[in-house]
């Protein structure tokens, strides 16, 4: 009696709760970001160019500088003060100068970078700041750092909106034909194919001196 | 003596184990490539095997044809026909990890070529084309030459891979800021150029006014041409690639394609079998991930390059 009792009524009460014990659904979402804590582009963008970013800047090189020493020594200039992550010809530097707007369009704003006796038209860029240059330039971030290569590019992204949304429309508002302005930035050059004859700069500090 | 026999017979088995392990005397490398069927690919496995083969190595070439559980089986075939170092052009950058953990575990190093594994660990190095900074370029090229306002199609690479969406997250990091630029489709054609042919003619049913095609390389943009010429569209409809195939550069140069992104798979390939190389001379420091740069081609800078890289 006991035994029948055990099969029928007993033991498909074991066998339940087994399985339900042994089965565990949990949605995919909750277990990805417990396995991997998605990493935070705009704060280690914010924490880049707030705090580490100002110390490389002051080690920007005036661009009329920068135009003698690539006519002197092409290779030694690259070496020393441009920056890149891996292999290639596409290089930054961190650049800087203090000049007149000549021209302000829908893209750019051109200046006459002057020091020394030297003069040096440069484009301010203004609509296309996009791209690795700032991130770059500074030689600061270390690829190996992220687990992969869609986090290290957000970090891009991330610095680029900060320049759009912080640099650029107060310089905007103001930049003018004529006006006296500092800047530094980011510039990249192609070290197998050089054309320093127009180069753009991605902002990084944007000042009207008069 | 019967015991001494069995003695030596033990320390010989146990040394014919422990050999398969010191894979580091092997002068032999493999190159195991995601697919042949691209000569884009077929450039970088034959680039890599004629540099292992300068620098005195036996070589052999794995066809993965995009399939992960092939690729699986070349690795253990590596593996257990003593091959001292992969050269590695990944399936897919989450289903190859367990491949390349495989092999690290036997004692075999991997060196990633183009693409990516999402593992910091895995490899012990990867030699990785800069593909979202060239698609800001790319992007930055597509919105002046389309001035800011038309319709466009985007056709995607394997899904699974990281380099599909490096490349559409550098376009659209910058061309999703104008709101003119319309993306009506956009696809997988799996890098292939059969494939974007038909993918493309569907979509070109439901939207016959589109003013371009960007595509995630240079075999899938000469098949979205080949769509567009057929449907009588090539004129107008500007096409972009990626990659800086022979194909691609020729059409540049005719006017058929507006704009490629050169990778330069022979720098990717010498490097990976040069650290394959270093490996087995005592080097182990390598830099985990090395990003090489990638550079925008276009009719007016067309005569600085040639496919698969620049001229000398």
């Amino acid at each position: 009696m006991f035994k029948k009792a055990f099969k029928y009524a007993i033991l498909p009460v074991i066998i339940i709760l087994t399985a339900y014990n042994s089965v565990y659904f949990k949605k995919l979402d909750e277990v990805k970001a417990a396995a991997a804590p998605e990493f935070d582009a705009a704060a280690y963008a914010r924490n880049y160019f707030d705090n580490k970013l100002p110390e490389a800047l002051n080690k920007a090189v005036e661009i009329n500088q920068l135009a003698a020493m690539l006519q002197k020594d092409e290779e030694k200039t690259f070496s020393t003060h441009s920056n890149a992550l891996g292999i290639g010809n596409i290089r930054y530097f961190l650049v800087k100068g203090e000049g007149t707007i000549t021209a302000v369009d829908e893209n750019n704003v051109s200046v006459l970078a002057a020091a020394d006796g030297s003069e040096k038209p440069v484009k301010i860029a203004i609509e296309y700041v996009f791209g690795n240059a700032v991130r770059d330039a500074s030689g600061l971030i270390n690829i190996n750092e992220f687990e992969n290569t869609m986090d290290f590019n957000n970090v891009s992204a991330e610095i680029n909106k900060i320049i759009r949304g912080e640099v650029l429309p107060s310089f905007k508002a103001k930049a003018e034909k004529g006006k006296r302005m500092r800047f530094v930035g980011a510039l990249e050059l192609n070290q197998e194919h050089l054309n320093f004859d127009d180069p753009e700069i991605i902002p990084v500090k944007l000042e009207i001196v008069n | 003596m019967k015991r001494f026999q069995v003695v030596i017979l033990l320390v010989l088995m146990l040394a014919a184990c422990s050999g398969r392990k010191d894979t580091g005397e092997s002068k032999k490398i493999a190159i195991v490539v995601s697919t042949l069927n691209n000569p884009w690919f077929v450039f970088l496995a034959e680039t890599a095997a004629a540099k292992a083969q300068e620098l005195g190595y036996e070589t052999k070439i794995f066809d993965s044809q995009n399939n992960t559980a092939l690729e699986s089986n070349h690795f253990e075939n590596a593996i257990a026909s003593g091959y001292g170092a992969i050269l590695f052009n990944p399936t897919d950058a989450d289903g190859s990890v367990s491949n390349v953990m495989k092999a690290k575990n036997a004692g075999v190093p991997v060196f990633c070529m183009d693409r990516e594994v999402n593992s910091s660990d895995a490899a012990a190095s990867q030699i990785l084309s800069d593909s979202y900074s060239g698609c800001v370029a790319l992007g930055k090229y597509f919105v002046e030459t389309m001035h800011k306002k038309g319709k466009y199609v985007e056709l995607l690479g394997l899904v699974s891979d990281n380099n599909t969406w490096n490349r559409s997250k550098g376009f659209h990091s910058l061309v999703d800021y104008y709101p003119g630029l319309k993306m009506v489709a956009q696809q997988s054609a799996d890098f292939d150029r059969n494939k974007a042919m038909e993918v493309l003619e569907s979509i070109l049913q439901a939207h016959p006014d589109i003013d371009a095609v960007f595509c995630g390389n240079d075999a899938m943009a000469m098949g979205a041409y080949q769509a567009l010429a057929a449907a009588g569209k090539a004129e107008h409809v500007k096409v972009f690639g990626f990659d800086g195939a022979a194909d691609a550069i020729d059409a540049i140069g005719e006017g058929k394609i507006a704009a490629t992104a050169m990778q330069f798979p022979k720098i990717m390939a010498q490097t990976a079998a040069q650290y394959a190389d270093e490996y087995f001379k005592g080097r182990r420091d390598f830099p985990k991930k090395i990003p090489v740069a990638v550079e925008l081609v276009t009719k007016e800078n067309i005569e600085n390059y040639i496919a698969y890289g620049k001229k000398e």
